[in-house]
C-alpha cells in the first residue's frame, strides 16, 4: 500500500476523532431495585372457564389501561389484559374448543396473538385483523390434536406491538395433552420472563423520539434494566432439596435474550416453542430468544437451608454500534431457596416423553430464502398491501433464514410449527416443534414447514417487536 | 508499505498524531477522462455489463488499492478481498492508539467483498454497493432502491443513515463517475469467487458515524461547480 494512500485514509479515518460520541445515550439510571424479602413467586390466575361443556373453554380477556404498583411507592400508568401483568393464563386441553371474548378498552387499535397456535388465519390476531377501540371481538378456534406445550399470547397492531408489549399486554397458554407424560408429583411452574424500564416518578420509559436513546432502542430492540418473572422483581421459589420441577418458561421481552442458567441444580431441557421433545437433553445452560419458550426439569441439588439463583448470563445478541457497555453483567431472575427439609427421595426422569417423527422431506413444494438485514426482509420493509410470498395449502416447504448482519435477529412464523433442519449446514440430530428460532449474526437456518390447512394471510418476521414494528415482516398467503 | 499490518498500524499511529486535521483529503487525481461529467444524485446511468466494464471494475479497485485494507496484494493472492484474516488487520479508530484506554474508541474491520451469500457480498445487489460507493451507505441496513437525494428522509435516503465505518473513504470516491462505481459493484458481484470469510462487524458510535459525516466535515456531493473562490476558472499558466 502505498504511503500517499495510506495518509489519505488516514484522514478520511481521523474524521471520526471528531465525531461527538454522546456519553448519555444509554437507558437513564433505574429507579431503586424492587426488592422484596418476602416476594414468593406466584402463578398468574387463570382464565376462568364460563362453559359447562366438555371440551369447550370460554373465557373473557379485556386489554385497558391500568395504575399498578410495580415501582415501589409509585403508581405506574399501564396497560393489562384483566387488570393485570402478565394476564391470566389460558389452560387449555389438545381438541378444546376455545372462544375468547375480547374487549379492547384502549385508546389504539390491537389485536390478540395467540403466539404458536395452529389455528384459522382470522382467528391469528394478526394486524390484517384489528379490533378498534371500544370494540369486542370473539376468538374462536380449536386447540389441534399433538400440540401440547406452552405458548402465549400478546398484542400484534400494525406498527404498534413493542409499545403495547412494553406497556404491559401479555400472557401465558398452556395445551395440555389428554395424558401428561411428565408424572403428576412433579411440581409445574410457569415462570413469564420481561424486562422494562422505568422513569424515576414509575412511568414506564419510553425514549425520546429523535434522542440517541431512541435510535439505540431502534437498533437493539427495546430492553429494559429490570427483570421480572410473572411480573415480580426477583421473586423467590422454594424448592426442597433433591425435588424435580417442571418449569415453562416464556421469553416475552421484546429485544432481550436470555441465557440461562441455575446455580446448584440439574437442568433437563425437555421441550421447546411446539412441546415436548421425544428424550430429556441434561443441559448446563439454555439460550431463550424473544418468545422462544422452554419446559426444563430442574431438579434442586443444593443442600437444605440454602439458596441459589436462575440467572441470565451474559449474552451478545447485540451490533457492535449499539452493544450496551453492561451488557456482560449477569443478572438474577429469582432465587431458589431450599427449604429446610431433607433430601426428597429421587424421582425418575422419565427417558421417553413422546413421539416426535421428522416431517416428510420428500416433497416439497418450494424452497424458499429469507434474508435478514437490519430492519428488512429481502431487502424489503413490510407492506400490509404486499405478498411476498404464494404457498399452498397442503404442501411442505423448505425455508432458509439467512442473517446478514451482526446480531441476533429470531425469526417468527405465524399459524405454523416447523422444524429446524440444520444450522449453517450442521444437520439438527433431533427433530424439535418450533415457532420461533434465533438466527445469530452471519449464520442460516433452514427450516421445515408443513402447511396442512388455514388459508390465507400469515406473517413472518423478527420477533424484536421494534424491528417488527419497523416493517421487518413479510406476508405469506397460502391458498 | 509491504505488509497490512504494516498500513494498518501507520494509518492508526498518523491518525492519533493528526488530530488537528479537519479538512478531509480529494481525491488525488481525477481519471483522464475527456470529460469529466459532475455527478447527480438519482440520475444513475448503468452501462449494460460486459467483461470490459468488469474489467475496468478490477482495474479500479487496484488502482485505488482496495485490497490494501480488504486483503491481498493482487488478484491472484489467497484471501483477495476478502476480508480481515485477524485482529492485525483492525483498525483502531480514536485516541486510544496511542493512549490506551482513551475514548471513543472503535475497532472497524474491513469487510469481505468477495460474493459469499453469508459473509460477503453475494446477497447484496449491484444496486446496493452502489450506494455503498456513492452514500456511504451500509447495503445491509439500507433497502435496494434506488437514491435520489442526498437528504435525510427524503428521495430514498434513509432519515437515520447508517454509515460505512472508517476508514472506509468513501467520502471521496463517491465522486468517481457513476459508470466506475457501476464497475467495481459489477467487478465484485461478477468478477470474484466467493470466499467465506466471516468478519466481525465494526464497532462505531451508536449513530453509525452520521455526525461525523456531515456535509460541513466531508463536503458536498456533488461537490461545489468549478470554479470555486478557491479557484482559478481562466486556464493560462500562471508566471511565477
Amino acid at each position: 500500500m502505498g504511503r500517499a494512500s495510506v495518509l489519505r485514509l488516514l484522514v478520511v479515518a481521523f474524521l471520526t476523532i471528531n465525531t461527538r460520541v454522546p456519553r448519555s445515550w444509554r437507558h437513564p439510571p433505574p429507579p431503586s431495585p424492587i426488592e422484596d424479602e418476602s416476594n414468593e413467586l406466584a402463578a398468574p390466575p387463570t382464565l376462568q372457564n364460563a362453559s359447562r361443556s366438555p371440551h369447550v373453554v370460554e373465557v373473557s380477556i379485556t386489554a385497558a389501561p391500568a395504575q399498578l404498583a410495580i415501582v415501589p411507592g409509585k403508581t405506574t400508568s399501564a396497560l393489562a389484559y384483566n387488570g393485570r401483568i402478565p394476564g391470566p393464563t389460558l389452560d387449555v386441553h389438545e381438541g378444546d374448543s376455545v372462544i375468547v371474548h375480547f374487549t379492547n378498552q384502549l385508546s389504539e387499535p390491537t389485536t390478540v396473538h395467540w403466539h404458536g397456535l395452529h389455528i384459522p388465519a382470522t382467528q391469528d390476531g394478526s394486524p390484517f385483523e384489528p379490533v378498534m377501540p371500544g370494540e369486542r371481538h370473539d376468538y374462536v378456534f380449536r386447540i389441534a390434536p399433538g400440540t401440547a406445550g406452552t405458548y402465549w399470547y400478546h398484542p400484534h397492531p400494525d406498527r404498534r406491538s413493542g409499545y403495547q408489549v412494553a406497556m404491559g399486554l401479555f400472557g401465558g397458554i398452556i395445551v395440555r395433552p389428554a395424558r401428561d407424560p411428565v408424572p403428576a408429583p412433579i411440581q409445574e411452574k410457569l415462570l413469564i420472563l420481561s424486562d422494562n424500564r422505568f422513569r424515576p416518578d414509575g412511568t414506564i420509559d419510553f425514549a425520546d423520539s429523535g434522542s440517541m436513546a431512541a435510535i439505540v432502542d431502534a437498533e437493539n430492540g427495546r430492553e429494559g434494566d429490570i427483570l421480572f418473572v410473572n411480573g415480580q422483581h426477583t421473586p423467590s421459589l422454594s424448592i426442597r432439596a433433591g425435588e424435580v420441577q417442571r418449569w415453562r418458561i416464556v421469553n416475552a421481552s421484546a429485544a432481550r435474550i436470555y441465557r440461562l442458567s441455575v446455580d446448584g441444580a440439574t437442568l433437563f431441557r425437555v421441550g421447546s416453542d411446539g412441546g415436548l421433545f421425544e428424550h430429556p437433553e441434561k443441559v448446563s445452560e439454555v439460550v431463550l430468544a424473544n418468545s422462544d419458550r422452554v419446559e426444563l426439569l430442574v431438579r434442586g441439588d443444593a443442600a437444605p437451608g440454602t439458596r441459589t439463583a436462575l440467572r441470565a448470563l451474559p449474552y451478545d445478541r447485540y451490533d457492535p454500534h449499539t452493544r450496551p457497555t453492561d451488557w456482560n453483567r449477569p443478572l438474577d431472575l429469582l432465587s431458589l431457596t431450599y427449604s429446610n427439609a431433607a433430601p426428597a427421595a429421587p424421582v425418575a426422569i422419565p427417558s421417553t416423553l413422546r413421539p416426535v417423527a421428522w416431517l416428510d422431506t420428500s416433497r416439497i413444494a418450494e424452497h424458499r430464502v429469507v434474508v435478514f438485514t437490519q430492519g428488512m426482509i429481502n431487502g424489503k420493509h413490510m407492506d400490509m398491501n404486499r405478498v411476498d410470498f404464494t404457498g399452498r395449502v397442503g404442501t411442505t416447504e423448505i425455508w432458509e433464514i439467512e442473517n446478514l448482519v451482526g446480531m441476533d435477529h429470531p425469526f417468527h412464523l405465524h399459524g405454523f410449527r416447523f422444524q429446524v433442519l440444520d444450522r449453517n449446514g450442521e444437520p439438527e440430530l433431533v427433530p424439535r416443534w418450533e415457532d420461533t428460532i434465533d438466527v445469530p449474526p452471519h449464520e442460516s437456518v433452514r427450516i421445515v414447514v408443513r402447511f396442512d390447512d388455514f388459508a390465507g394471510k400469515w406473517m413472518f418476521h423478527c420477533h424484536i417487536l421494534d424491528h417488527e414494528d419497523m416493517g421487518m415482516m413479510g406476508v405469506l398467503l397460502l391458498e | 508499505m509491504s505488509t497490512r499490518l504494516g498500513s494498518a498500524s501507520a494509518i492508526a499511529l498518523v491518525l492519533a498524531a493528526s488530530i488537528s486535521v479537519a479538512v478531509l483529503a480529494r481525491p488525488t487525481a481525477r481519471q483522464n477522462e475527456k470529460a469529466v461529467s459532475i455527478p447527480t444524485a438519482g440520475s444513475v446511468s448503468r452501462p449494460a455489463i460486459t467483461k470490459e466494464v468488469v474489467e475496468r471494475g478490477r482495474y479500479l479497485i487496484i488502482s485505488h488499492d482496495c485490497n490494501g485494507c480488504h486483503g491481498g496484494a493482487d488478484p491472484s493472492s489467497k484471501g483477495w478481498l476478502a476480508g480481515v484474516s485477524g485482529p492485525q488487520d483492525e483498525f483502531l479508530i480514536g485516541p486510544c492508539y496511542v493512549t490506551p484506554g482513551a475514548t471513543p474508541c472503535f475497532r472497524t474491520r474491513p469487510r469481505n467483498l468477495t460474493p459469499d451469500n453469508m459473509t460477503g457480498l453475494g446477497r447484496f445487489t449491484e444496486r446496493q454497493i452502489f450506494n455503498a460507493l456513492r452514500y456511504g451507505l451500509r447495503p445491509e441496513d439500507t433497502p435496494d432502491v434506488e437514491i435520489t437525494s442526498t437528504t435525510p428522509g427524503k428521495g430514498n435516503f434513509p432519515l437515520h443513515p447508517h454509515y460505512l465505518a472508517p476508514p472506509m473513504p468513501w467520502p471521496a470516491w463517491r465522486h468517481m463517475p457513476d459508470s466506475d462505481l457501476v464497475a467495481i459493484a459489477a467487478y465484485l458481484k461478477r468478477g470474484l469467487k466467493p470466499v467465506r470469510n466471516k468478519v466481525p462487524d465494526s464497532e462505531g458510535p451508536p449513530d453509525f458515524w452520521a455526525s461525523a459525516y456531515t456535509v460541513e466535515k466531508i463536503g458536498s456531493y456533488p461537490s461545489p461547480a468549478f470554479p470555486t473562490a478557491n479557484e482559478v476558472g481562466t486556464m493560462e499558466a500562471k508566471r511565477p
